[in-house]
């Protein structure tokens, strides 16, 4: 199968030493495919900035390769139709947001009037023409993910966007992201966030200690959703659920019944088991949470 | 190419310190103008009690009377631009979204070169107006008439002033690249340029009654002296001939600007932008 066509980022073994000797991402192989928003997930100092920062050809790998909107990383025709946001906004603090785009967008080669167009997609149009040091730590993201969308890139690199904003700016943030990563784009959005990560992406690489440890849509990491039941007498509920499901989708552990099924059946399980003189004490949808997934992953400890 | 300078000059049109140096350089030579105005008219209050000539200041004298604001003053100011110039783009974290745009990075370079040297010629314009202006007043109220230097003159002076700016501002430029900061980058700079060459000049110069002094006259500040030296007028009074030719000067100040912003563009290239 012709790769180029479905993925649009793809590294082989890629891999940064650096000068220090510290390995800061080792033989990372991964794909982003064309239109789907992928989370880069991994807790601080894991290598995710430095894979992003090798992706745009700010920094070169030591070894290793990697392919970017069909292009090696930093080649001028791979950049016009990358946009990218990698770890703060980078502006010129004497200058106001909008010139500050107007710089952005003298560089992409992007009409003046799509600067008004982005500036009110991300809600600074009424304060674009204040000095970009007077703006919030909100404002300031607001503005770096205009830059990075001014050129209507085909790949969207964001490097921890919701970084240093309150809730309700975390929040409008997630909500400007998935606006943006509609339609045919590519968002690849790094973050330390599980929760931000799961209601975002469509698919998630894990990276721990520069090594990517998994990479699956959300949906394969978090495993098969289901139901628990708690019931009594419990060998008359056995036969009743295996009746209904199978016994292979019939898990019994510690007095409780686990059920590979949709928990939209939970009413239908419900009215089986109390039909058939079962006193069910205990029924409730299981998931196992991406927090739980990602500290088996990354071999942390939830909560240290 | 375009794109690059067209986004630079956006920025940098503007940018404060740019603007504040202008400003500074034109007062500064308002000042020396009118300080040099009261010693040639109030003899006896001059430098070591050194009589300053009236006619030194007539615009006919304007270009002799400018041009030694080029050095060590002058470059000073350059070094300064040139080290917030290129320091500052680490520091705010722009050079991260200048080079993740549409061009290479050497096409970045050239474009910011080409505004540097832009505001460079700018900062030169600057200087010469406001000492044209300067010695017109003063030939006003002493009632003297009005001539100007031949243009080849001015336009040789131009050049000078330019070159030397130019030199100056790549050392900063080189250093703040080198450094990624702008604060190390022009300390650095300007303890080379008011100091350490000053020093090592005339260390070298001591040795052997002089054996050595072709490697001092390899400094680029012997060279930015000797080109100043050598616009002379009588008005001045007389003069020591510079060591160094203006031709040879113009060429080893050249070869310092090449090999400054060649080293500037080799580390932006080559070294990760973290």
């Amino acid at each position: 199968m012709d790769t180029t066509n479905t993925t649009i980022v793809e590294t082989h073994s890629l891999t940064k030493r650096y000068g220090s000797g510290v390995l800061a991402v080792d033989s990372v192989d991964m794909s982003v495919r064309r239109g789907e928003v992928y989370g880069f997930l991994g807790p601080n100092g894991a290598g995710k900035t430095t894979t992003l920062r090798m992706l745009v050809g700010l920094i070169r790998p030591t070894s290793g390769t990697a392919t970017v909107a069909g292009h090696a990383p930093g080649d001028p025709a791979g950049l016009a139709k990358i946009g990218s946001l990698i770890e703060s906004p980078g502006f010129y603090p004497y200058l106001s947001g909008r010139e500050n785009l107007r710089v952005v967008a003298n560089l992409a080669g992007v009409n003046h009037k799509r600067v008004e167009e982005i500036l009110d997609m991300v809600e600074l149009g009424s304060r674009a023409g204040r000095k970009f040091s007077t703006y919030s730590t909100g404002m300031k993201q607001r503005l770096g993910v205009a830059a990075a969308v001014l050129k209507d890139p085909e790949l969207l690199i964001l490097d921890e966007p919701t970084n240093g904003l309150d809730p309700q700016g975390m929040a409008e943030m997630r909500k400007l992201i998935k606006d943006i990563g509609q339609g045919d784009r590519t968002v690849m959005l790094s973050s330390h966030l599980l929760g931000e990560v799961e209601q975002i992406c469509d698919r998630v690489g894990v990276i721990s200690n520069g090594h990517l440890v998994k990479q699956a849509t959300v949906q394969e990491l978090l495993g098969e959703k289901g139901v628990t039941v708690r019931a009594e007498p419990s060998d008359k509920a056995s036969e009743v659920l295996t009746k209904m499901f199978g016994p292979a989708s019939v898990v019994r552990e510690d007095g409780y019944f686990h059920l590979k099924t949709d928990p939209s059946r939970s009413m239908e399980i419900n009215r089986q088991l109390t039909t058939a003189g079962i006193g069910v004490s205990e029924l409730r949808p299981f998931e196992r949470s991406l927090e739980e997934v990602f500290f088996q992953l990354t071999g942390e400890k939830q909560g240290s | 190419m375009i794109a690059t300078i067209k986004a630079e000059w956006r920025k940098n049109r503007l940018r404060p310190a740019f603007l504040v140096s202008s400003g500074l350089l034109a007062a500064l030579t308002a000042l020396a103008y009118g300080a040099q105005w009261y010693q040639a008219t109030h003899p006896g209050t001059g430098r070591g009690n050194a009589v300053v000539s009236i006619l030194t200041l007539y615009p006919d004298q304007f270009v002799n009377n400018v041009i030694g604001v080029g050095f060590p003053i002058g470059a000073a100011f350059a070094i300064v631009l040139g080290a917030l110039f290129a320091g500052s783009e680490y520091q705010w974290g722009t050079l991260k979204t200048l080079l993740t745009q549409h061009h290479g990075r050497l096409t970045t370079w050239i474009g910011r070169v080409v505004v540097f040297e832009f505001w460079m010629a700018i900062l030169t314009a600057v200087l010469f107006a406001a000492a044209a202006v300067a010695s017109v007043i003063v030939a006003g109220f002493q009632g003297h008439a009005i001539s100007w230097p031949a243009p080849v003159d001015i336009a040789k002076a131009v050049g000078t002033i330019w070159l030397i700016f130019s030199v100056n501002g790549a050392l900063g430029m080189a250093l703040g690249t080198l450094f990624k900061t702008s604060a190390a980058a022009l300390g650095v700079g300007l303890v080379y340029v008011l100091a350490l060459q000053i020093i090592a000049v005339r260390f070298i110069d001591s040795f052997n009654n002089g054996a050595y002094k072709w490697i001092g006259d390899l400094f680029d500040g012997q060279n930015a002296q000797a080109l100043i030296q050598s616009f002379t007028s009588p008005a001045f009074g007389p003069s020591a001939a510079p060591s160094i030719g203006p031709e040879r000067a113009v060429l080893v100040l050249a070869a310092y600007l090449a090999v400054f912003l060649v080293a500037a563009a080799t580390l932006i290239r080559q070294r990760d932008v973290t």
